[in-house]
């Protein structure tokens, strides 16, 4: 059974077990591909967590965030805004709302080290979440707000796949998951974004001053 | 002779207000994140006290946006860039 992050001292601690930490490090695997291009892609069948999370992911509400899970796939554009996954649109959104010129120049300027520094966040998270041995989390405060940043990106991915783009949303999809079976892959990744977003609000609650 | 130093003064100041123009930056609301780690983004990145950043993260929220800093363009830049890679939805633009 998990616990949230509570802060001890200098450390943000927190107990999660290995199903909860492998849930959580999968996700972050995925949303660190995403953002890092050059990254050569993971052999097919490699961790057993993926598969699942794969095998979910043509279902239409899959907890998967890779893009070829999600919808037949476009002709890539290299540049073109348009065609751009619209999860990586929403970790690195349009800087301005009138000027596509203004908008394209901030890309231009910003884009790589974006990029760069979510996928730091995401690493540094991985990493600690790699090394716990037994149940307990422990974090430094430079650890415990890289995954608060990096629960956020997660969560962020999830929430643009399970199509939360409205205040409402969210309440929405809950009554529509409370009439599936149990079994029902919409019912897991709603659990899954639910459990993300209770463990990072426990830590954002132990960094506030 | 007296007149010139003060045509020029006010050519300059012409120019200064064309500079100065103010740009802000906005951060618009979402239904993903969450109001404890907007305050706790506001508060870290711009140094803003509680009360200000919980004001600015209400904002956002209840109003669907908020302007959460003022100045430069290149400043303002920076702060969109900073806020984005926080995973908030910020945008800058001139000030209207």
């Amino acid at each position: 059974m998990a616990r949230g992050f509570k802060r001890k001292g200098e450390r943000y601690v927190a107990k999660l077990d290995p199903v909860e930490r492998g849930l959580v490090v999968g996700l972050m695997e995925q949303v660190l591909e995403l953002v890092s291009p050059d990254l050569p892609h993971p052999q097919e069948g490699g961790d057993a967590f993926d598969q699942i999370v794969a095998g979910l992911g043509g279902s239409g509400w899959g907890v998967s965030v890779s893009a070829e899970d999600q919808a037949p796939s476009t002709p890539a554009s290299p540049g073109g805004l348009a065609e751009r996954d619209p999860a990586l649109e929403r970790l690195l959104p349009s800087a301005h709302r009138e000027d596509e010129q203004i908008a394209a120049e901030f890309r231009r300027l910003t884009e790589q080290s974006l990029r760069s520094r979510k996928a730091a966040n995401l690493s540094t998270s991985i990493a600690a979440l790699a090394s716990v041995d037994e149940q307990r989390v422990e974090l430094a405060q430079p650890e415990a707000v890289a995954m608060v940043v990096a629960l956020t990106d997660v969560r962020l991915v999830l929430g643009e796949r399970l199509g939360l783009r409205t205040d409402e949303d969210l309440a929405l999809l809950e009554e529509q998951v409370s009439a599936l079976e149990d079994d029902d892959p919409a019912v897991y990744a709603l659990a899954v974004y639910d459990f993300l977003t209770w463990l990072q609000e426990t830590l954002a609650h132990a960094l506030a001053r | 002779m007296s007149i010139a130093p003060v045509e020029q003064e006010s050519v300059s100041r012409q120019e200064d207000a064309e500079v100065d123009v103010p740009w802000i930056t906005l951060v618009w609301n979402d239904p993903v994140n969450l109001m404890s780690y907007v305050t706790f983004v506001f508060q870290t990145y711009f140094g803003y006290s509680k009360s200000k950043a919980e004001r600015l993260m209400m904002d956002v929220h209840v109003k669907g946006k908020a302007v959460v800093s003022t100045g430069t363009r290149e400043k303002m830049e920076t702060d969109t860039e900073a806020l984005q890679g926080y995973g908030l939805w910020a945008t800058f633009q001139k000030d209207v």
